[in-house]
């Protein structure tokens, strides 16, 4: 569910750490280089050492270390981005289909559509602080659903409807983007989300006709 | 002393002859075999990575229309697919097909006519590819060719149909060139060339093979899918079969990933222990790493799928995270190995260390997105296409260029020119980096991989631009390196049989080798370990040292026939890599012969 908050985490916790092991190795790179041109100043031979088990074992003990570490932290976020009773306040269908989305809200008879082709893209309205479900399928080939602010995607199957849970905390305008290749637009088939708060989503939702509490109803 | 093969077999000076085309073409010589694969895969290389640059022009800003959507469609469908099934993968098993039985000691390789066989199912692979590109209305389904974008209600025209038939018969060739490897290092070892003794390519190419054989037949199912759907679609368009199809696509493709990865680690590997003049440190744990890193990435392929919101994401993040620890096994044999050496920075030298730098960058991304939470957001961006990248073609392109320098005078009988390949590596370097960072800060701020265009407000022009200005400098790179292969076969500065001062078998037969690679002239050297020539070469400086003489030149004269018998076997003092070659007429020193002009650093 926070995916965000899941994302950057995971993200900045591994980036060091990866930013760290390539460090290293080009320090031992760097110190290989000035070790090999010290033997060749003093006219040193090489080593004929040719392995060392107390140190590839140790060795080994650390890298099970680092990949046990990154590994719990894996499940953790993972387990935060599926909590196992998410209690949605709202649902949203997401269909997409060559090369556009269509988006519809249970319990109304609201659907935002568009066509991608050109600019005219569909906006995706969904209130803040609310949590939200989608329900995301496709009605031809494999899309992907991908909210770059949300640091989220999921892929759109025919024939099968992908469920996640999200809430949004801050008001605003987003791109989202197919994350599959689909075919001849793909690269056309962005999609806007506009976050709104509450009361002003409610509002936006009954100048359309729709109910809020039939809304919260449908979950 | 010396292990001779029991008959005589018959000799044939390659250098001098003169063979027909056909003669070529339906050789059961392996070395024959593995360099015709290889040479058309060279050649598509430059086919599709022409493509490539094609591609990086249409992008270098937004709203371009070098290409129409559907063309650029068509360009990285057959950019990605000709690069990963004709060009990186029959390449790292043809380097497997050459070698593996000079380095085993073998005078063949198991089953020549399958291996023969294999290079015409790659060769007619990878024209039915071509062929499905060139035609109107070609392959335009991407490399996974997922369903049911690639059945025939999506994706009418013959491009498609050809596709599958070109992938199917390519990865047929190559899986049939696995085996023949798998079995000659397996079977057709020389006496006295233990498992343990074989040499660090050699573990690379039975984890390599093992992986080819387990998991190319997944695609092969995967192609017969596809082929069915393109009859009757509709008996394949339920989510079974579609995500089926992801799973058994994916369960090649990732196994495929590692195929195009290891042989160049074993590559790069050899380099780094001749020119740092010292043995492959942890021989043994590389070994069974190698065996690990195999059967775990055979249990990882789902992490391609995190976003498909169908499987347990939690197993995938441990199997994939787990494959640091084999993965860190390598590198430190890589450090070690380097830390203990003197080196000689020639230009497969060069390149077997950037190879190791360059791939970790691959590999660190790829334990990032190994993480779900992680991959959400960059699955499918231009994040993954920089790390893929970095690996296939940052990492193991660069181990097979060391290769390539490394083993050129051992299959030509000539240098390649060492002054054209530094330029040629530094153009390299400088084209990977300024082309495929880029990629990682464009996936992170939201650009989908596979797009034809972007808009000019999304925020991806200047680091698009920058991409496709080091896209260039790669173009002139593979120009450099093309002219330097001309003109080395052009100069011919002829290459002793160990050229490099090599440790490992094919160094003690001639260059190029003879038709059943040893023979009386070219015996195979008693075999003491994974490095029998550097063994050999110690031996000799040890009894020179008791002695106190102080020259190698005596040593062969110490009643050990050895060292006689083997000739220009030896290594050489310091590598005739200090000769640049081609330059004036110079030639390389005769290894081992004389006393070259310049003291021996190991006999200081």
């Amino acid at each position: 569910m926070p995916f965000r908050g899941a994302f950057s985490v995971l993200f900045q916790q591994n980036t060091i750490i990866a930013e760290v092991v390539f460090g290293l190795v080009l320090a031992m790179t760097a110190v290989a280089v000035a070790m090999s041109w010290h033997r060749k100043r003093h006219g040193t031979e090489p080593s004929r050492k040719e392995k060392s088990f107390r140190m590839e074992l140790s060795y080994i003990g650390g890298l099970l270390g680092v990949a046990c570490f990154l590994i719990v932290s894996s499940f953790v976020q993972n387990a935060r981005d599926f909590p196992d009773a998410p209690d949605p306040a709202m649902q949203v269908q997401v269909t997409a289909y060559q090369w556009c989305w269509q988006f519809s809200y249970p319990g109304t008879r609201v659907i935002a559509g568009g066509q991608c082709e050109g600019g005219k893209l569909p906006t995706l309205v969904l209130p803040t602080g609310r949590t939200i479900r989608f329900d995301v399928t496709s009605r031809d080939v494999v899309h992907g659903f991908w909210i770059p602010y949300l640091k989220f995607k999921i892929y759109a199957y025919p024939g099968h409807v992908n469920t996640f849970d999200a809430t949004f905390y801050h008001p605003g305008r987003h791109i989202g983007r197919c994350a599959v290749y689909c075919g001849l637009l793909h690269y056309e088939m962005d999609f806007n989300v506009q976050l709104l708060p509450p009361a002003q989503f409610d509002r936006w939702l009954r100048a359309r006709g729709g109910s809020p509490a039939a809304l919260r109803r449908a979950v | 002393m010396t292990t001779r093969i029991s008959r005589p077999l018959p000799q044939r000076q390659v250098p001098g002859d003169r063979a027909g085309l056909g003669e070529w073409l339906l050789s059961t010589d392996h070395k024959r075999i593995g360099l015709m694969t290889m040479t058309v895969s060279l050649v598509l290389l430059y086919f599709n990575g022409s493509l490539a640059l094609t591609i990086r022009a249409q992008l270098a800003q937004p709203g371009q229309s070098i290409l129409s959507p559907q063309m650029y469609n068509q360009f990285f469908t057959e950019h990605g697919s000709g690069m990963i099934f004709t060009v990186i993968t029959p390449i790292s098993v043809a380097l497997g097909v050459y070698l593996i039985p000079l380095m085993v000691g073998a005078p063949r390789i198991a089953a020549p006519r399958i291996t023969l066989l294999g290079f015409w199912f790659i060769a007619f692979g990878a024209l039915c590819l071509i062929w499905g590109f060139l035609t109107p209305g070609g392959a335009d389904a991407g490399w996974w060719s997922y369903l049911p974008l690639s059945n025939s209600i999506y994706s009418g025209g013959p491009g498609e149909d050809l596709w599958i038939a070109g992938v199917f018969l390519s990865t047929a060739g190559t899986l049939m060139q696995g085996w023949t490897v798998l079995w000659t290092i397996l079977r057709l070892r020389a006496p006295g060339m233990t498992l343990m003794h074989i040499p660090v390519f050699a573990w690379t190419q039975i984890a390599n093979c093992l992986l080819v054989i387990a998991a190319f037949p997944a695609q092969l199912a995967a192609m017969a899918i596809l082929a069915l759907a393109r009859v009757d679609p509709q008996a394949f368009h339920s989510n079974f079969w579609v995500f089926g199809y992801q799973q058994l696509f994916w369960f090649y493709g990732h196994p495929v990933v590692y195929v195009m990865f290891f042989p160049f680690v074993g590559c790069a590997a050899e380099c780094l222990q001749v020119f740092s003049g010292v043995r492959w440190f942890g021989y043994s744990a590389t070994a069974i790493a190698l065996l690990v890193f195999s059967t775990g990435s055979m249990a990882v392929w789902g992490h391609h799928l995190f976003a498909s919101g169908q499987q347990v994401n939690d197993y995938f993040s441990l199997t994939s995270i787990g494959l640091l620890v084999p993965a860190g096994i390598e590198y430190f044999g890589f450090l070690a190995t380097m830390v203990q050496g003197r080196h000689r920075y020639t230009t497969a030298m060069l390149f077997a260390i950037t190879f190791f730098l360059q791939f970790l960058i691959g590999g660190l991304t790829g334990i990032l997105v190994a993480s779900p939470a992680i991959d959400y957001h960059l699955n499918n961006s231009y994040f993954i296409l920089g790390h893929f990248h970095y690996t296939i073609f940052a990492g193991s392109f660069f181990g097979f260029m060391a290769g390539f320098y490394f083993w050129f005078p051992k299959a030509t009988g000539f240098y390649l020119s060492e002054a054209i390949g530094k330029v040629h590596f530094v153009l390299m370097v400088i084209g990977t980096n300024v082309t495929f960072i880029p990629f990682f800060i464009l996936g992170y701020i939201g650009m989908p991989r596979q797009i034809a265009s972007y808009p000019a407000g999304a925020g991806f022009t200047t680091l698009n631009l920058i991409s496709s200005i080091g896209a260039g400098f790669l173009g002139l790179a593979f120009l450099v390196f093309a002219y330097n292969v001309y003109i080395s076969l052009r100069r011919k500065a002829p290459a002793a049989a160990n050229a490099w001062g090599g440790f490992t078998l094919e160094w003690a037969t001639s260059s190029p080798p003879p038709r059943f690679n040893f023979n009386l002239q070219y015996p195979i050297p008693k075999i003491t370990s994974f490095a029998p020539l550097l063994d050999l070469w110690e031996r000799q400086r040890d009894r020179a040292k008791a002695a106190s003489l102080g020259d190698g030149r005596t040593l062969g004269e110490g009643g050990e026939g050895e060292a006689a018998a083997l000739g220009e076997q030896l290594p050489p003092p310091d590598g005739p890599a200090a000769h640049p070659p081609g330059r004036g007429g110079e030639h390389p020193p005769g290894v081992g012969q004389e006393q070259s002009p310049r003291t021996p650093p190991r006999q200081e």
